[in-house]
């Protein structure tokens, strides 16, 4: 029988054996024959001959032939032998993990829980960090930008991009594209996102269409060119129903006509990642394209083969320099430095802009500590696994006794282990892939930027995220590492050959349970500092989210709706807009239920509001440097509608209409920052934007209000008038009296009905884009506070589990020290005061490693230190009270043995 | 002697393991036992019966030791597994029907 054989397997590898069998037998075999060719009367020489032509002729030809077989013969059987073994094992594995239940729910469902949240994190991770760019060969794809002296950088207008796309030598194509909100006018208006780019957008990525043809490159004119669309298949087979014959026809944009020439491939929606059409940039007027200091274009290049991105970066850097002195700074843009900028341009690879670097950090955060979620569970596992090899060690004994290998033993263990981790990763899958569909229904385009994370490639988004075959290689990994490893060492352990004092002592043996309660403990007071750590980060982060949400924002935003208007092209006259405006609030105002509605031209708190640069009538150029400022346009009653109060001077009123004098509202931060010691009313201002570079008066001081992420305090910011100056953008805020979003539907119908071509989008209340601003915050605070509940939850479970056993090993001296006067409330103590120890060790080891590694939160934590005394003093009360408990439990267990009952079991 | 048959593929395993049913043998005793059996009607080539000795362990059928002969000489002895038993009874019936089909057919007077 093969494997009896194989107990006999001394010396020679098993294929060379096989070998010199096969010889030996062959040898045997023509000596046979020859003996009866002899006794049949042959001579010895013609018997031999004879003998060795049955074998096939040529003796050494045969010889290694045979030899071959026998070797090959040996190598399959040496292969089934192994998996025969090794299905053996498993099947042992099964039973035994049958044999107790408990112990493998517990295993497998800390498992589940550990390999399933990081598979699903690991999904999140591959899809926004690691997975290659969706296009052919990704690497050579760059992103280049005007850098500003500051440390900032830019866009690029359309002259400076075609000097830069003419000067260089590095790429293969250059493209400039921007992306941008629109409605699209017709039957059926709908406020979509559109890119505007140049001709060889698609060559650049190396993308086709897939009906049509791409930009002819002809058109790339600089403005006037004719208007070209190529749509997203998303809106091909929307809008259009699949039109086959889609090129040729029509799409309105604002009421003007573009050319459909083609259909961008399925899946692709731009840079951006929401682009419903690419429209050709060249369409525009010259006038506006030619501007050198419009800046709104990013460019996207190509590298030829053969050229590196350090190499392109640096040609970047000196083209930056040759286009900075070819457009010298003009009035009004940055002649009012002190110290003029120096712009400039490089170049980084595409993939290296993919996320936003806040993203990317709590992404590694939130992975590094769903990753301390599963050591704690394999210190669990392990801790189990010790246990169980302590209880079976009589077993072992034995196995080892009667001459089983110890290789083989520790096999057999690991694979039990091994069975174990295969269970909890297949269970995984289910957490997983609920846990990566929740995080890819992330809504994150604008939740990103009202973070101040806006700047990310588009392509690259939570929706990406998925378990795909990476995140199942990598479950799989995961699962075997941690079956191998955690059971590795409590196998090694368990059949460390103490084999004659175990059988000697006869089941309790104090010397080696000793080693392995050192062990054990090691492995709590890991336990119990993994879980510190992951207490103090997520007691940081709910500690920065509470005083987020305490942040006052300058503004009510209880009980205010808010909606997005679009007036698209030669809906309303020029002439005719504020009267249209004055209709539109007073009806809706009128709407039981709305108290007032206003109109801003963006919401506070969005990160996303226009800004350009004031300056003052009274003081040289020179004087004050860049002063950049926030611009709103409202109207009148804007700030009443939203509780923002004025602090001094007057507001608007309705007599601030074109044609009366200009005037601006200041916020107190412009005050103190532009004015401090004046008194700005009453001064001359400039700002460049809305016809008021020609000059206007401050009027008023009104209360700070945050435009910005919500982290951040005010910044300098001016109003303007919806009655003085003209926005395309426009949003509706109306204070209501009950709920805002009960309101909603009766809002857009009346919209609607006041002006029928006008879409009406983005109606949320205040409270919800206000909860769009913590939602980053909310995120990475909740995860990592469930994180956090599981890990400590994990740790509370294996110490229960280690002292519980710890306890029933020891009920024998438990039994002594009770027959000897002890009374229950001493066991007890005994039994905590050991614990307690534990979780004294544990809680300075966690502290240390809590105060180095949270340091990695310090930028994503607001107005709290990582340092925090409350928050390291809460958790290190919480986790004490729950190991606590953990050997109260147990304790109160052993204060009840009768000592007349465990002295005569043990 | 007569002109020896040569064996059609896949008879030869099932010849061996018939022999092998008897008793374990070595490998020039299987290859006596079946000429002797054939009365020298079958040509067995020594070394293709190593070939499938190797294959029917491979398969699981028969295993093999080392033991000394009555000459006490060491040799590999084959023994049949009972794998190769049940292996044996539905081939060796499946050879058998086969060839009572042959018979049938060309035992048949021609018209």
């Amino acid at each position: 029988m093969s494997r009896s054989r194989r107990l006999f397997s001394l010396g020679l590898s098993r294929r060379t054996r096989a070998r010199a069998e096969m010889l030996e037998e062959l040898a045997f075999h023509v000596d046979a024959r020859v003996a009866e060719l002899i006794a049949r009367g042959m001579n010895p020489d013609d018997a031999r001959a004879e003998a060795l032509r049955r074998m096939g002729g040529n003796i050494d030809d045969t010889s290694k032939q045979l030899g071959d077989s026998a070797e090959l013969k040996e190598r399959r059987l040496d292969v089934r032998d192994r998996w025969h073994d090794f299905i053996d094992d498993v099947r042992y594995a099964v039973r035994g993990l049958r044999r107790s239940p408990g112990f493998t729910a517990v295993a497998v469902l800390t498992l589940a829980i550990g390999i399933g949240a990081n598979t699903a994190l690991f999904s999140a991770v591959d899809a926004l960090l690691l997975r290659s760019l969706p296009f052919r060969e990704p690497h050579r794809l760059m992103d280049v930008v005007q850098t500003i002296d500051n440390g900032g950088t830019a866009e690029w207008s359309y002259p400076k991009y075609a000097f830069f796309r003419d000067a260089q030598k590095s790429y293969e194509a250059v493209a400039a594209h921007n992306a941008r909100q629109i409605t699209l006018t017709g039957d059926n208006p709908e406020r979509v996102f559109v890119e505007d780019v140049t001709a060889n957008y698609l060559r650049a990525l190396d993308l086709g269409v897939t009906t049509g043809h791409d930009f002819a490159l002809e058109i790339e004119t600089g403005g006037g060119a004719p208007r070209h669309a190529i749509i997203s298949d998303a809106l091909w087979t929307g809008r259009f129903g699949a039109d086959p014959d889609i090129v040729g026809k029509t799409l309105h944009v604002e009421n003007e006509p573009w050319e459909i020439i083609g259909v961008l491939p399925r899946g692709f929606r731009g840079l951006s990642g929401r682009a419903a059409a690419l429209l050709n940039l060249s369409a525009q007027p010259a006038a506006l394209l030619s501007q050198p200091w419009n800046f709104q274009y990013s460019m996207i290049a190509r590298l030829k083969r053969g050229v590196g991105p350090e190499q392109a970066a640096s040609e970047a850097r000196g083209l930056g320099q040759r286009i900075f002195e070819a457009f010298p700074p003009e009035r009004g843009t940055l002649t009012t430095s002190k110290a003029p900028e120096k712009w400039s341009a490089d170049a980084r690879a595409l993939n290296s802009i993919r996320v936003a670097p806040g993203l990317r950090k709590s992404l590694l955060v939130l992975f590094g500590a769903v990753g301390l979620v599963l050591l704690i569970a394999c210190v669990n596992l392990a801790n189990l696994l010790i246990a169980r090899g302590v209880s079976r060690k009589r077993e072992i004994a034995l196995r080892l006794a009667i001459g089983a290998g110890r290789g083989r033993l520790v096999r057999l263990l690991v694979t039990e282990s091994l069975v174990l981790a295969g269970l909890g990763g297949v269970a995984s899958l289910a957490i997983a892939f609920a846990g990566a569909r929740a995080l890819s229904a992330i809504n994150p385009q604008e939740t990103l930027q009202a973070q101040g994370l806006g700047s990310a490639l588009g392509i690259v988004g939570f929706e990406g995220i998925r378990l795909s075959g990476t995140a199942l290689a990598f479950a799989f990994a995961i699962t075997l590492v941690v079956g191998l490893l955690f059971g590795l060492v409590p196998a090694l352990r368990a059949t460390h050959s103490e084999l004659s004092g175990e059988l000697k002592e006869g089941g309790s043996g104090a010397g080696s349970s000793r080693r392995v309660g050192a062990g054990r403990r090691a492995l709590v007071v890991a336990e119990i500092a993994f879980a510190l750590v992951l207490l103090a980060g997520s007691g940081l982060m709910i500690r920065s989210l509470g005083n987020l949400l305490r942040v006052d924002p300058g503004f009510d935003g209880s009980n205010v709706l808010t909606l997005r208007l679009s007036v698209p092209n030669g809906v309303v006259q020029p002439d005719s807009m504020q009267g249209f405006l004055d209709q539109l609030q007073s009806t809706i105002a009128g709407l039981p239920g709305v108290e007032r509605a206003a109109l801003a031209d963006c919401p506070p708190l969005s990160n996303a509001c226009a800004g350009t640069i004031m300056t003052f009538a009274d003081r040289p150029l020179s004087a004050t440097g860049n002063a950049m400022i926030g611009v709103h346009w409202v109207s009148p009653n804007w700030f009443s509608a939203m509780r923002i109060p004025l602090k001094r001077g007057r507001m608007f009123t309705e007599a601030d209409r074109f044609g009366s004098p200009r005037v601006v509202l200041i916020n107190e931060e412009a005050a103190r920052r532009y004015f401090s010691g004046e008194d700005p009313i009453g001064k001359r201002v400039a700002v460049y934007t809305g016809g008021f570079d020609a000059g206007a008066q401050v009027i008023g001081i009104v209360g700070d209000v945050r435009f910005g992420t919500i982290d951040s305090t005010a910044l300098p910011d001016t109003y303007l008038s919806y009655g003085q100056a003209r926005s395309p953008r426009m949003m509706l805020f109306m204070r209501t009296a009950r709920d805002p979003m009960g309101l909603a539907d009766e809002v857009r119908a009346t919209v609607r009905r006041v002006a029928p071509q006008i879409p009406v989008f983005d109606i949320r209340s205040m409270g919800d884009r206000m909860a769009t601003a913590t939602a980053q915050a909310r995120f990475s605070a909740t995860l990592l506070a469930l994180f956090a509940v599981v890990a400590l939850s994990l740790a509370v479970i294996g110490i229960y589990g280690v002292v519980s056993f710890g306890v029933a090993q020891r009920t024998r001296e438990i039994g002594i020290r009770m027959a000897l006067g002890a009374d229950g409330v001493g066991i007890t103590g005994l039994v905590v005061r050991e614990g307690a120890l534990l979780a004294v060790i544990g809680v300075v080891i966690g502290l240390g490693a809590a105060l180095a590694s949270t340091r990695v939160l310090r930028t994503m934590l607001f107005e709290v230190t990582t340092t925090d005394p409350v928050t390291y003093g809460g958790i290190v009360v919480v986790l004490v009270a729950s190991v606590l408990l953990a050997n109260w439990l147990p304790a109160r267990r052993a204060a009840r043995v009768d000592p007349v009952i465990a002295l005569r079991r043990g | 002697m007569a002109e020896s048959l040569p064996l059609l593929k896949g008879t030869l395993d099932v010849l061996v393991l018939k022999a092998l049913a008897w008793t374990p043998m070595h490998g020039f005793e299987i290859v006596s036992w079946l000429e002797e059996r054939s009365r020298g009607s079958l040509d067995v080539d020594d070394g293709a019966l190593y070939y499938a000795l190797h294959r029917l362990e491979e398969r699981g059928f028969i295993s093999s030791e080392w033991r000394l002969t009555d000459n006490n000489r060491r040799a590999r002895y084959y023994k049949l597994r009972p794998q190769g038993r049940t292996h044996l009874k539905a081939e060796g019936a499946n050879i058998e029907r086969y060839a009572r089909a042959l018979t049938a057919i060309l035992a048949a007077p021609s018209s």
